[in-house]
């Protein structure tokens, strides 16, 4: 610390003295020995990281620090809103997915879609009991993958993983397209440039989330309440207008003495059909993730909230359903295309009515907040997984606002690439969807099995009955989309495999990595015990070579300089200088008749090597490089390309250490006298 | 209370210090008022003024530190001065003159021993009556009878700061 000259008080006696704290820019003590950088320590320094940086904050935002992460605990209503974004909007698609399958029987066979929606909504009501277990029994959250983590084989918490992390690509790239629908539904002008809008929507959302969008804002509780108070209300008008004023067309019943429908239909369709409309239980899972959200107490919060998240999904799913058999809604695609919701609701609304514009931009909000969802369940599960070696580390690094950056990065580039690919057309993204999720489901289940026999608590043949129950639906779900939904769902089944080798290959990695650089813990390291010994690869003499002989100097007495030189006159004129000006430091020529450089080196190395003795043990050689370091990115293109090579060649050579020494010409260095290269 | 633009806080390493800056910090963030955190260093006659104390120095460029820690969890802006000076209170008030201040905040710690009371000692009179503007006095809370404390408890980042007005403000004062 300096002192900066006297200040004057009021009194003559009253001087001070200002000490200044160099430190204080850029550190602040956090105890003895600990430093803690602020934020300036992070600054880029050259004008270039400047001007990126200002970029980069005009984007994203300044830095935050971790002081700034919100932990806030959500309380029931807002959880219910903020966690049921994605379980609730799939009632956007999932009758007009079941409808599309039904109408391929005709229009006789919608007759069944009532009863489909009741079967769909008896597997929501099993899968929300077994969630419920799951959200007592891990107050801590984290869903299927800590069920299967903890109970499980690692196989089988990875499968999870990777079921989990393709259900949240999908739950973007479906959520998304299916918003976009919505919009065209009521915008069919824009229906040439849904993929693109779509595309457009999920970068803002990545943008949003980068800059450290919080879920737990209440911009993200209102769209659920409006879209759900527009849903019940809509349905509510449909169900008036059928029971009370008597409208509605619904499809004939069969002629007597005609097969029943389920025989016209076939039990294949039917399947299908059934399989198309239990996407309707896509996102139930998001309370059991996030538990620990919840203020306390917090499994009984949660629990309470997925029963009435399941309860309003199973009356929005079967009550749209209704509706639409009532009237005879399918999902229409020619001239543009029009949703069953959006159709529904120009039933109730009117169409082209404020009340149905108002629910289409409802019904978008909520899609484009359930894909929003994801981008905070991806990037963490992936961090998780990092964390535990199965994916690269970068996923667990956050970036400058607490985002997990590349996890935002790679779950947009993927849903996008999806997105395109399938043309936005969320009936075609769905199979891949369900297939994920219900495998997640299953084996989320099973591992809850594993939970109740281990620990045999009070009541637990109850509890397990339950999850055996849920365990055994969504299993024969899981295989009934799998089977219905082929071709497109088998590239699940290619996936996820793929994923695990992935993730195998990286653990390995990983592990093999570890303990090669592990050190005992009860290891006292002693000092080095090889000898060592310097090797300055030089092209002259110069200030840049004299700074690194001097290094070199200061590493070990066993110092050399090597010349390798096609012109053997120069090399003569090079040595009798060296000979006069760096006496003390010997300097070894090799010719160099084919003008290599790196080759006659490497060569000269390993000679070096074969002539070390044999009962001494090989010592550490270190190559110091001198480099020029270039001022602007174009002299960069002129100075150091012979150092960089010969960097990459040496980088991996046995006891070798290459060291680059950078000479940095000063603003005050005086230019040699002449004569002087 | 005036609002301020400015104000010195007068910290002394003492177990009041994070309390006048957390409270410093709630009165400063509505106003984006800024904070300036002033340690003394009190050098006697036997060393030059201008002596490098190294030991005290290191402790006290921690408390300064300490401060800064705080605003900037707040948000709010504080710089830390260091000063070394013959008179604590009399350099407080100079720097805050200054420095064009319109506030001093100072902790008032209380002492335990000889039945408890407040350690009002000699800087806090000498601010309150030869310093130009207003002045804050924040009060370490009181132990309640038979309850074992050692030094200030922290204060919430939340919470509003123990019973920090309980000197008041005492505004004006001598130029």
């Amino acid at each position: 610390m300096s002192m900066k000259p006297w200040l004057h008080g009021r009194k003559p006696g009253d001087r001070r003295v200002r000490v200044e704290r160099p430190h204080a820019a850029f550190f602040r003590y956090a105890g003895p020995g600990s430093l803690v950088a602020r934020e300036a320590a992070s600054r880029p320094r050259t004008t270039t990281g400047r001007v990126l940086e200002r970029v980069r904050q005009a984007l994203l935002g300044r830095p935050l620090s971790i002081h700034d992460e919100i932990t806030e605990r959500l309380s029931k209503k807002k959880a219910l809103a903020i966690f049921s974004s994605d379980p609730i909007s799939s009632s956007a698609y999932a009758t007009e997915e079941m409808l599309r399958v039904l109408v391929l029987a005709g229009s006789a066979a919608l007759l069944l879609s009532l009863p489909m929606a009741a079967a769909v909504a008896l597997l929501l009501a099993v899968v929300a009991f077994s969630y419920r277990q799951i959200v007592h029994a891990y107050p801590s959250g984290g869903g299927d993958y800590a069920v299967a983590r903890v109970n499980l084989p690692r196989i089988g918490s990875l499968v999870v993983a990777g079921a989990l992390l393709i259900d949240y690509v999908m739950t973007v790239a479906v959520s998304t397209s299916s918003a976009v629908e919505q919009v065209i539904s009521a915008a069919p002008a824009l229906a040439d440039f849904k993929v693109w809008i779509g595309v457009a929507a999920i970068a803002l959302i990545a943008l949003g989330n980068m800059r450290g969008l919080r879920e737990s804002g209440n911009i993200f509780a209102l769209p659920t309440y409006l879209f759900v108070g527009s849903a019940l209300l809509m349905i509510a008008i449909g169900v008036f207008r059928i029971v009370v004023l008597g409208d509605g067309s619904p499809p004939p019943d069969p002629l007597p003495g005609a097969p029943s429908v389920p025989e016209m239909v076939g039990v294949l369709l039917l399947i299908r059909a059934f399989a198309s409309g239990s996407v309707a239980l896509t996102g139930t899972e998001a309370i059991a993730n996030g538990v620990p959200a919840f203020k306390p107490p917090e499994s009984r919060n949660a629990a309470t909230t997925l029963a009435v998240v399941a309860g309003l999904l199973a009356v929005l799913f079967v009550g749209i359903t209704f509706v639409a058999y009532s009237f005879g809604v399918v999902g229409i695609d020619d001239p543009v295309r029009r949703t069953v919701i959006s159709q529904v609701a120009a039933i109730a609304f009117g169409d082209n009515s404020i009340g149905f514009y108002l629910f289409q931009t409802f019904t978008a909000l909520i899609l484009f907040l359930a894909a929003n969802t994801s981008y905070n369940a991806f990037p963490r599960l992936a961090a998780i997984l990092a964390r535990d070696g199965y994916m690269p580390r970068q996923f667990s690094f956050r970036g400058d606002r607490l985002a997990f950056t590349s996890g935002i990065v790679v779950l947009s580039i993927v849903a996008a690439g999806l997105l395109i690919a399938f043309g936005g057309d969320t009936h075609a993204l769905i199979p891949l969807y369900s297939v994920g999720v219900f495998l997640a489901f299953t084996i989320g289940q099973s591992g809850m099995l594993v939970h109740w026999l281990r620990g045999r608590p009070e009541g637990w043949r109850h509890r397990f009955a339950i999850n055996l129950i849920g365990t055994v639906m969504t299993g024969v779900v899981t295989v009934v989309v799998l089977v219905a939904k082929a071709p497109t769902s088998l590239l699940v089944v290619v996936v996820i495999p793929l994923l695990l080798v992935v993730m195998y290959f990286i653990h390995r990695q990983y592990q093999a990595s570890a303990a090669h650089l592990a050190v005992h813990i009860d290891a006292v390291i002693p000092p080095p015990r090889r000898e060592e010994r310097v090797i300055v690869p030089v092209a002259g003499i110069n200030r840049a070579v004299i700074q690194a002989i001097n290094v070199g100097r200061s590493i070990a007495p066993d110092i050399r300089a090597v010349l390798i030189s096609d012109d053997p006159d120069e090399a003569t004129q090079i040595r009798e200088r060296w000979e006069r000006q760096l006496p003390d430091v010997p300097l070894v020529t090799v010719e160099s008749p084919y003008r290599a450089l790196v080759g006659p080196l490497l060569a000269y190395l390993d000679v070096l090597d074969q002539t070390w003795p044999a009962d001494r043990e090989a010592p550490v050689t270190f190559v110091i490089i001198p480099e020029y370091v270039a001022r602007s990115w174009w002299e960069r293109l002129l100075y150091n390309q012979s150092a960089n090579r010969l960097r990459r060649v040496l980088i991996g050579r046995p006891h070798t250490v290459v060291v680059n020494v950078p000479y940095r010409r000063e603003p005050d260095d005086k230019p040699a006298p002449s004569g002087a290269p | 209370m005036m609002p301020f633009h400015k104000a010195v806080l007068g910290l002394n390493g003492g177990p009041t210090d994070e309390l006048v800056v957390h409270y410093g910090c709630q009165l400063a963030k509505p106003a984006s008022a800024e904070l300036v955190a002033v340690h003394v260093i009190e050098v006697d006659w036997r060393h030059e003024l201008s002596e490098e104390m190294s030991s005290e120095n290191e402790a006290a460029s921690a408390v300064l530190d300490l401060a800064e820690g705080i605003a900037e969890r707040y948000r709010v802006k504080l710089t830390g001065d260091l000063l070394q000076a013959r008179e604590v209170a009399a350099a407080l008030v100079d720097e805050a003159i200054e420095l064009g201040a319109d506030a001093i905040l100072v902790g008032l710690p209380y002492r335990k021993k000889f039945g408890g009371d407040f350690a009002i000692g000699a800087t806090i009179p000498y601010v309150l009556h030869n310093a130009p503007c207003q002045v804050i006095v924040v009060r370490e809370p009181v132990p309640s009878s038979g309850e074992r404390r050692v030094g200030a408890e922290p204060v919430p980042l939340t919470s509003q700061p123990g019973p920090a007005l309980a000197m008041g403000e005492i505004l004006g004062g001598k130029r």
